[in-house]
């Protein structure tokens, strides 16, 4: 080790970095991290909420969650409609992307009409949607009453085939326009010189389309889908004021199945280790896009 | 030398029309939830796709009358402003530590607080709750404000750091011979400097703030008008026949929102952008 490491190193305790960072630090530990930690010990337990007591059981919690159905089921709802919206949401805010970024006339005016959705709160999205959705007097279905498409109308959200699909339009409504700015940003980086120069070397606007805007923007691809299938995982308001999980159990997810189980079931302790899953399904999802971008970053 | 007026292709039309319908149905929803907002409950259940026939306030009127709107709306604000101005005062301060002092413990920082970005709340919630009343942060303003404080970290260093790197240190150098003190140079020299990063994050946040439902629903104390979100979500279960009640709510969540967004738009913009970049 050469002597400026060492000096570096032993540089005495810098006063000043800390009094600028100790309140941030402190209150991140407090109120993110301890929580955090405690949540692990308490997904050991069989905690109800309330009692000062808290009971160890081991890892029958995890156990519960490796055999039950309701966790499975969960589970299965939560890939459904995270899957669905990752991919719709990305499709979509792509294809505004590319229309805003070439319309000719109001740019900046459809930029946010795309973006307002994004703006509103989850329960207002979720009752709005919930009113147009409604058998008798929504929107959906006086539209097919007047085009005289009766036979489609649907109780859209209490026919359970349907259920996570109509949950997961009301998210890529409401965040499809969020993407869409990334897109838009990256779009805007692509150099106007290397397309002006594929255009006067003949290559359609499919060819300049494939070959050089969709590998510039693949870095944004990665980010919008790792984005949008943590963000998925998380939903909890529109289901909450939509279906309150049901039918049954048809849109109950891991997030819904955790608050459920916590607050109406006086089960806090299987309930965060539900969370503990979640925890470790971001992780990893966040170490595939670390590696996706990186492997990009050495091919560039 | 004036260009000759390109001619416009049919294609350009094509996509402008494709615009259009995409943008209408788009904003549909909200305005369907304004028009439904001014018109009467009837008028909503017979046809939900028709316009307002007058300017109908009548929903407004029962629902200031029949809920306790006002407090909502005066504690979805409180909210609001109390934790920004906050945020404001202790993450770009965090930031600039950070980012102008490195050392080995300060990168640990960072990374230590981004990782921090990864935690869902969900997951710590319960814990949470419990700290909250041993501290006696349950059951008042004080829990959710600390709790937004600390949500805010995470992003917030990402921001400020990276947009730290964009400022030259020369200027901190002069004001610091001059006899500043880093406390000093940071508010007076450096902050100013940081206007657009700050006004990103205080829209993002703030935004976020605003719409939150679960932390205002669980910490404030029941009995009472809690926010605009908690309210309007107790009355799709309370008030199943008065949707134009609800419509009325509404509204009043969504125009705030909208209003910032027209005035500061290309802070949303900057901040998306900035946070994905580095995210």
């Amino acid at each position: 080790m050469n002597s400026t490491n060492k000096a570096a190193k032993k540089k005495k305790f810098d006063k000043t970095a800390f009094a600028f960072i100790a309140p941030a630090f402190l209150l991140f530990t407090l109120f993110i991290i301890v929580p955090t930690v405690s949540s692990v010990y308490y997904s050991f337990t069989s905690w109800d909420g309330i009692s000062p007591n808290v009971k160890f059981i081991g890892l029958a919690n995890y156990k519960e969650i490796f055999t039950s159905d309701r966790f499975g089921n969960a589970m299965k709802n939560t890939i459904i409609l995270t899957v669905f919206i990752s991919i719709f949401e990305n499709s979509i805010a792509l294809a505004l992307a590319l229309i805003v970024d070439n319309v000719r006339w109001g740019k900046n005016f459809f930029r946010s009409a795309f973006y307002i959705p994004v703006l509103i709160s989850g329960i207002v999205s979720g009752f709005i949607w919930k009113i147009m959705y409604n058998y008798n007097f929504g929107t959906f279905n006086a539209v097919l009453d007047n085009l005289g498409l009766e036979a489609w109308k649907q109780d859209w959200l209490g026919n359970s085939a349907l259920t996570l699909i109509m949950i997961g339009v009301v998210l890529i409504w409401k965040g499809a326009g969020y993407y869409m700015i990334i897109y838009l940003a990256s779009l805007q980086s692509v150099s106007q010189d290397l397309i002006e120069a594929a255009q006067i070397d003949g290559a359609s606007p499919w060819q300049r389309f494939k070959s050089i805007t969709v590998p510039l923007i693949s870095g944004a691809f990665t980010i919008n889908f790792t984005l949008s299938l943590i963000n998925g995982l998380k939903v909890f308001d529109q289901i909450n004021v939509m279906t309150d999980g049901g039918p049954g159990f048809t849109s109950e997810t891991l997030v819904y199945l955790l608050y459920k189980v916590g607050f109406n079931e006086g089960r806090q302790g299987f309930g965060t280790a539900v969370g503990i899953m979640l925890l470790f399904i971001i992780i990893v999802l966040n170490t595939i896009q670390q590696k996706f971008l990186r492997s990009r970053e050495v091919q560039m | 030398m004036r260009k000759a007026q390109k001619k416009v292709k049919p294609s350009t039309f094509v996509l402008f029309a494709v615009t259009v319908i995409l943008a209408f149905l788009f904003l549909y929803p909200v305005f369907f939830a304004l028009m439904s907002a001014f018109k009467s409950n009837g008028d909503i259940l017979k046809s939900p796709i028709s316009f307002p026939k007058s300017l109908y306030i009548q929903n407004f009127k029962d629902l200031f009358a029949q809920s306790d709107f006002m407090t909502a709306i005066i504690h979805s604000l409180f909210l609001t402003v109390v934790s920004e101005v906050l945020i404001v005062f202790i993450v770009p301060m965090a930031a600039y530590g950070i980012e102008r002092r490195q050392s080995r413990a300060t990168a640990l920082t960072y990374t230590y607080f981004l990782a921090g970005m990864m935690i869902p709340f969900h997951l710590y919630m319960f814990p949470l709750f419990k700290e909250m009343k041993m501290l006696h942060l349950f059951g008042n303003m004080a829990g959710p404000i600390v709790s937004y404080i600390a949500g805010s970290i995470a992003f917030g260093t990402l921001l400020y750091c990276s947009f730290l790197k964009g400022i030259p240190l020369e200027i901190e150098e002069a004001a610091m011979i001059d006899g500043c003190t880093p406390f000093q140079t940071f508010w007076k020299v450096t902050f100013p400097l940081l206007g657009p990063c700050t006004g990103s994050m205080v829209i993002l946040n703030g935004l976020g703030i605003w719409n939150d439902y679960l932390m205002p629903y669980l910490v404030l104390p029941s009995g009472k008008a809690k926010t605009i979100t908690v309210e309007i979500a107790g009355f799709v279960g309370q008030y199943t026949a008065r949707w134009d009640i609800v419509f009325a709510g509404t509204v009043i969540s969504i125009v705030p929102a909208l209003i910032i967004f027209c005035m500061f738009q290309k802070y949303f913009v900057k901040g998306i952008t900035a946070g994905a970049a580095k995210g």
